[in-house]
């Protein structure tokens, strides 16, 4: 067992524990978004940053990733963590504003503003779905691509991945929609099962084939036929 | 190569370097030393080698003298340059057809060719040895200084001069902990930025578990404009074998690989051939040395992300994965490579293994500061004037390495700041030069060691933009993965390129500051954690830089397009639409042209004569060529016109509003009368003289001025809406207080500055000693001065320019003197009018500076004068006139006329007026909205600033016009700043090339010399209408480069 200070109280941790895990053990809540317990962890987020060591030398870290340390002294809820916490939630909602879940942690850590000039991508490169796909469905049809600002999710070479297997955990997962449904579009989409399905979603409505386990929801099977074409 | 035999002991390599050594100690051929590191080779040192072997051949001398290729010599500047032993003479920037007089001469013949010796820009001093040139005197290359002694291709020129003898040290006589020891006690730190105890590093990697364990040598340089470490991969690859053979002993490691990035194919070929050569002689492989100890050596070449300079990054390069870092701890010593134990250092620190184990902890303890010990080698680039690499001890200041070692900045610039550590580091400002370098004092002062990038900057330098250009670079080698790295460097660069185009409010400020901060806390690695220092850093010493942006839409060094728009436009005090009147001339629409000009100048005409041009000196045509001749395009129009007969179409509004006195009926006031005028104001101007024009109509001669354009300007000033009232002064006729008892809601202040300052000499007083002003005056009014037969100026400015000519003109005199206390260098007065003056028979002399007036019965009978040097630079950043003791000298004269300024009449003003005077004798006003202490009272011109130009009285003017609107609106004064825009984008000329290589700037034709005598004819005649058209078609149109001016003329952005 390792024995840290959490908060000012002395716990343990079992050998291998994250701060994270330690700190839920505790029952301290700390919020996450690329985290899931079913996943490895991967510290994209920030959220889940915690402040280590003593004064004046400490510094934030992302507590899923850490790991828990003999003696190390952590705090959960200092300022420090507390207003770079919601600088990331601002600027997540700033890249994807109509994600609900987005919005309730900007809604719960009284991010009020957005700022920075919005940009609707829907995605904030949690890597979610990535994990999703390569550790739960052994997919790997997705991926990241580029890197700073111009990365992004993506297949590989942008063409329809043959190890997808249209599982659709990918979407389950998104915490900010840009892979849910959104139509059929060219062969660059990930998933495209509208088109490839038979019959297709676009012709009947089948709630029991609906990706989005929400009928109607992603308005494909709903949507108004091209003019001139008569609806089947 | 090949063919090498395995050294199979210890022994056997100690005999392998003593027969080399003895062997180069023995060599009596003369060497050829040329740098060919890729810097050397892209300036051609490659075909100079060629040259000279091919020299060595005709000259049947390829036995007798050696052509050592060596790696970079560190001087950048004075590539390719080659060295030649014995006499280790250094020649610099060597050509390929300089390589048959090197042998035939220098070789050949000891002798020693002057043309390729390194001369100092700045003392010219000549210098024929490399210790002797300033660049490499305070050096202490105790890392580099071995590039150029060897062939880095051939590892018998390393074991020469003592190479791998080391190893053999550290394994004979010390064993694995004490070389640890010993690392640890000179305590070594990394040389890649974070400053990591080298020993400390060591000792944990030998104690960790692990059956297998790794070294790494990161060679992942990616700093923009750093490359220390390429050139010690390209010029002494063994240096950094022999450091991680004998760290890998020290720790246990069995394989190590050096990780260098693909974009440095010479630094990954001769490494490479290093570790060949290497394994050949048995110095890596199995059972190294018959020692059992089993280490080899492999190259990883990176694809160039910046990102895996960071050492879990590096890792997950290597193992195959994306360069992405992860979280440490577990740091890379307990878990690293494929999970084992690994050990990373820079090339740098793997360089400095070896010297420490050869000469010992004490020995390079000596060297450096208490926390900093050793050398650190830095690139020194940007507006050096010695570009190069450096080393130097740790503690040097940034003086010494500037100043001493770059050889200060080139062009005679200003130094701002000084760039360090790359893309993560900061920027320290000038005023912090006398910093010690080490680790600790440029974390304190905001920036960080890095790997060693230094970049200089220089006035022309904007700090915002620096700021940007390091934030696009983040921005984009950021790895992506967190959110505060990857979101937080796209959004300051975004705040901050809105700062740059003017587009950003205060606010945005404090956001760029918080997140900045943020990332700073949040970020994962390295490069997140330091992403912000290019911002926080400018942000603590330029915030001032920052504020002009956002406020005052200024970017003092004219970097940011968006805010500059045109040069021309963006300097002129009054924004005049250069670009706009010049690109109307150039399609012959002078009717336009003039509508441009007089939109924002009532004083046309005049400005197109005596203007001081702020335009052409920064005028981006001039940065190649010469400056567009802008105001001689504006006096050609503003000619035509008054030919013509055209009036300005002033836009008026009726006069309904407020009235406004005006005091002082100079350019200041006349354009403000003016600007009011046409925004419905009723004002009156109150003028002291008989006539209006202020030192338009006093102070400048008609060869400049003629007089009649003055009152055509000041006609079509009436005819705008303006009263002119003359022979009424304040103080005298009416107070302050009686103006606005007249109904006057606001009144402006523009009385100038007529007071002549005194020289504070004895004998000042006497007769025939007439101040410029007075002499001026009289003959400007028509009144007359009588001069004697010899006439001095004292003085340096436009005044002392135009009463030199004056005097030159006058019928009694026969010769001019102009005494000035600095050099022409120094002379405020414009450029061509010195010409002129000096044209028309005027003896200007130089450093001369009077100190007595001789007199006879009361009358001027001479000057005696010192001669004066100049000394150190004073607070106008002019260097100071000195007198040189003794050289007093005396010179006959009848007239003495003392130029040497004026300032404001005070006695105007009483104390009722309410208005408060400086320190130095003018009214006080607040600079942004020019209102007095008095509400309502305005003022501007000399009378605030001192003596100014033309057009500075009349930007004054402006604005304090704009406030008196304002302020009788009842709204804030507060001034609204702009960013500069002209009003219209016009269609740019289409040039051939050839048409633009033919083009130049025309001279100014001007009244010959004879026609010039005892006359007040203009002497500048003005371009005829093709010489206008011509000259305006040369115009680089810079409007058109904002995204404003591409969008208005369909181009794409």
């Amino acid at each position: 067992m390792i024995t840290l200070v959490l908060n000012g109280l002395e716990v343990k941790a079992e050998e291998g524990w994250t701060l994270l895990e330690t700190a839920r053990f505790y029952g301290l809540e700390i919020p996450t978004l690329c985290y899931n317990d079913g996943l490895s962890p991967f510290g994209g987020c920030r959220l889940c940053l915690v402040e280590v060591g003593e004064e004046p030398r400490t510094k934030l870290v992302s507590s899923c990733t850490y790991p828990a340390e003999e003696g190390l002294i952590v705090r959960t809820d200092t300022k420090r963590v507390i207003e770079a916490r919601r600088m990331m939630i601002e600027l997540m909602l700033s890249i994807a504003p109509y994600s609900k879940t987005i919005q309730d942690l900007a809604s719960k850590f009284g991010v009020t503003r957005m700022r920075f000039k919005v940009r609707n991508e829907e995605c904030v490169l949690c890597g979610l779905c990535v994990r999703m796909c390569a550790e739960q469905m052994d997919g790997r049809a997705i991926g990241f691509q580029n890197r700073g600002y111009n990365k992004k999710i993506a297949t590989p070479f942008d063409l329809r991945s043959e190890e997808c297997r249209l599982c659709g955990g990918c979407m389950h997962i998104c915490p900010a929609c840009q892979l849910r449904c959104q139509g059929p579009q060219a062969d660059t989409d990930v998933c495209n099962a509208c088109l490839t399905m038979d019959p297709t979603c676009l012709d009947v409505h089948d709630e029991l084939q609906c990706w989005m386990y929400d009928a109607g929801r992603c308005g494909t099977c709903v949507r108004e036929a091209p003019a001139g074409e008569e609806k089947k | 190569m090949g063919g090498r035999k395995k050294t199979a002991s210890i022994k056997e390599l100690e005999t392998l370097i003593a027969g080399l050594k003895a062997e180069r100690n023995s060599e009596k051929r003369p060497v050829l030393t040329v740098s060919a590191g890729t810097c050397g080779r892209a300036r051609g040192s490659l075909k100079v080698i060629d040259a000279l072997k091919r020299s060595l051949q005709k000259e049947r001398l390829e036995e007798k003298v050696r052509v050592r290729t060596t790696g970079c010599h560190g001087f950048c500047e004075a590539e390719p340059n080659i060295i030649i032993f014995p006499g280790a003479i250094f020649y610099q920037k060597v050509d390929a057809n300089d390589a048959a007089d090197i042998i035939a001469q220098t070789v050949l013949n000891d002798q020693v060719l002057d043309r390729l010796l390194y001369k100092d820009p700045v003392t010219g001093e000549v210098s024929c040895v490399e210790n002797e040139i300033p660049f490499y005197k305070k050096q202490r290359r105790i890392v580099l200084g071995d590039n150029a002694l060897i062939d880095p291709t051939d590892i018998n020129d390393y074991l020469s001069i003592g190479g791998y003898s080391c190893l053999a040290k550290a394994i004979i006589s010390m064993g694995p902990e004490e070389v640890i020891a010993e690392i640890k006690a000179s305590n070594l730190r990394g040389r890649g930025g974070a400053g990591f105890p080298a020993g400390s590093k060591w000792e944990l990697a030998r104690k960790a578990k692990g059956d297998l364990k790794y070294i790494i040598c990161n060679a992942d340089e990616g700093d923009p404009g750093a490359y220390m470490d390429r050139s010690l991969l390209e010029g002494n690859p063994h240096r950094v074998i022999e450091g991680m053979i004998i760290g890998a002993y020290s720790i246990g490691a069995q394989r190590g690989y050096v990780y260098v990035r693909d974009e440095y194919p010479l630094a990954v070929e001769h490494i490479g051939l290093a570790i060949e050569q290497a394994q050949e002689l048995g110095l890596l492989g199995k059972d190294i040395l018959g020692t059992g100890f089993d280490f080899d050596l492999s190259i990883a070449k990176g694809a160039g992300a910046f990102v895996c300079g960071e050492e879990t990054a590096l890792i997950s390069s290597i193992e195959g994965k994306v360069g992405e870092p992860r979280q440490r701890p577990p740091f890379p010593v307990v878990r690293g490579l494929w999970g084992k134990p690994t050990t990373i250092n820079n090339v740098e620190t793997w360089g400095n293994v070896p010297i420490i184990i050869d000469k010992g902890a004490d020995w390079y303890t000596r060297i450096g500061t208490d926390g900093s010990k050793g050398t650190k080698i830095f690139s020194l680039v940007g507006k050096i004037n010695n570009t190069g690499l450096v080393e130097v001890p740790m503690g040097i200041t940034l003086r010494e390495i500037i100043f001493d070692i770059g050889g200060g900045i080139p062009d005679g610039k200003q130094l701002k700041a000084v760039q360090t550590g790359g893309p993560s580091g900061g920027c320290i400002p000038k005023e912090m030069l006398d910093l010690p370098i080490d680790y600790e004092s440029l974390t304190k002062a905001g920036s960080i060691m890095g790997s060693g990038g230094m970049i200089v900057m220089d006035e022309k330098t904007c700090m915002v933009d620096v700021a940007k250009y390091f934030l696009n670079f983040l921005r984009d080698e950021s790895c992506g993965k967190c959110i505060s790295c990857r979101e937080g460097t796209q959004r300051m660069w975004e705040i901050v390129k809105d700062i740059t185009e003017g587009k950003s409010r205060e606010q945005d400020l404090a956001l760029l500051e918080e997140l900045a901060v943020a990332v700073k806390d949040a970020s994962l690695c390295g490069l997140g954690q330091t992403a912000a220092n290019p911002v926080l850093s400018t942000l603590k010493y330029f915030r001032h830089e920052y504020k002009a942006h956002i406020v005052q839409k200024k970017c003092d060094a004219m970097v940011c397009q968006e805010i500059v728009s045109s040069p021309c436009q963006y300097s002129c005090p009054i924004s005049q639409e250069a670009s706009v009147y010049i690109a109307l001339t150039a399609q012959g629409k002078f009717e336009e042209a003039y509508e441009v000009i007089a939109k924002d100048n009532p004083l046309a005409s005049i400005c197109g004569r005596v203007c001081h041009h702020p335009c052409e000196k920064v005028c981006r045509a001039g940065e190649l060529g010469d400056p567009i001749a802008i105001r001689a395009l504006k006096r050609f129009v503003a000619d035509w016109a008054v030919q013509k007969g055209l009036r300005p179409r002033f836009d008026r509004q009726p006069q309904t509003r407020e009235k406004v006195a005006i005091v002082g009926g100079g350019p200041a006031g006349l354009t403000a009368a003016v600007q009011l005028a046409r925004q419905g104001f009723r004002p009156t101007i109150f003028e002291s003289l008989p006539v209006a024009g202020g030192w338009l109509a006093k102070g400048i001669p008609d060869h400049r001025l003629p007089k009649s354009l003055l009152d055509h300007d000041i006609e079509n000033i009436k005819n705008a809406g303006v009263t002119i009232k003359t022979n009424v002064a304040l103080g005298k006729d009416f107070s302050v207080d009686d103006l606005f008892a007249q109904g006057f809601g606001a009144v402006f202040i523009s009385t100038g500055a007529h007071k002549s300052l005194k020289m504070e000499i004895r004998g000042e007083n006497a007769e025939g000693v007439i101040q410029a002003a007075e002499l001026l005056e009289a003959v400007n009014l028509g009144k007359g001065m009588t001069l004697g037969r010899r006439v001095a100026i004292v003085g340096g400015g436009n005044a002392a320019i135009d009463a030199a000519r004056v005097a030159v003109r006058d019928k009694n005199c026969k010769k001019v003197f102009i005494l000035y206390r600095r050099t022409r260098a120094e002379m405020p007065a414009l450029e061509e009018e010195v010409e002129s003056a000096l044209e028309e028979g005027v003896d200007i002399q130089f450093l001369i500076a009077p100190v007595n007036v001789l007199t006879e019965n009361g009358r001027v009978r001479g000057v005696e004068c010192i001669r004066m040097k100049l000394g150190d630079k004073d607070a106008s950043g002019r260097r100071r006139p000195v007198p040189i003791e003794g050289s007093e000298f005396t010179i006959e004269l009848d007239t003495l006329v003392p130029a040497i300024g004026e300032r404001p009449d005070t006695t105007i003003f009483s104390e009722e007026d309410g208005l408060s005077i400086s320190k130095w004798g003018t009214l006080e006003v607040d600079l942004k909205t020019f209102m007095t202490a008095r509400a309502g009272v305005f003022a501007g011109g000399d009378v605030v600033s001192g003596p100014a130009t033309v057009v500075q009285a009349m930007a004054a003017g402006k604005i304090a016009a704009e406030s008196i609107a304002r302020y009788l609106e009842g709204k804030s004064v507060e001034r609204e700043y702009r960013l500069t825009r002209p009003s219209v984008y016009i269609e740019p000329a289409e040039l051939s090339e050839e048409e633009l290589a033919r083009m130049k700037r025309p001279k100014m034709p001007r009244l010959p010399r004879s026609a010039r005598k005892k006359n007040f004819k203009e002497v500048e005649l003005g371009f005829s209408e093709i010489t206008a058209i011509q000259e305006a078609r040369r115009c680089l149109r810079c409007e058109l480069e904002t995204e404003e001016g591409k969008n208005a003329l369909g181009r794409k952005t």
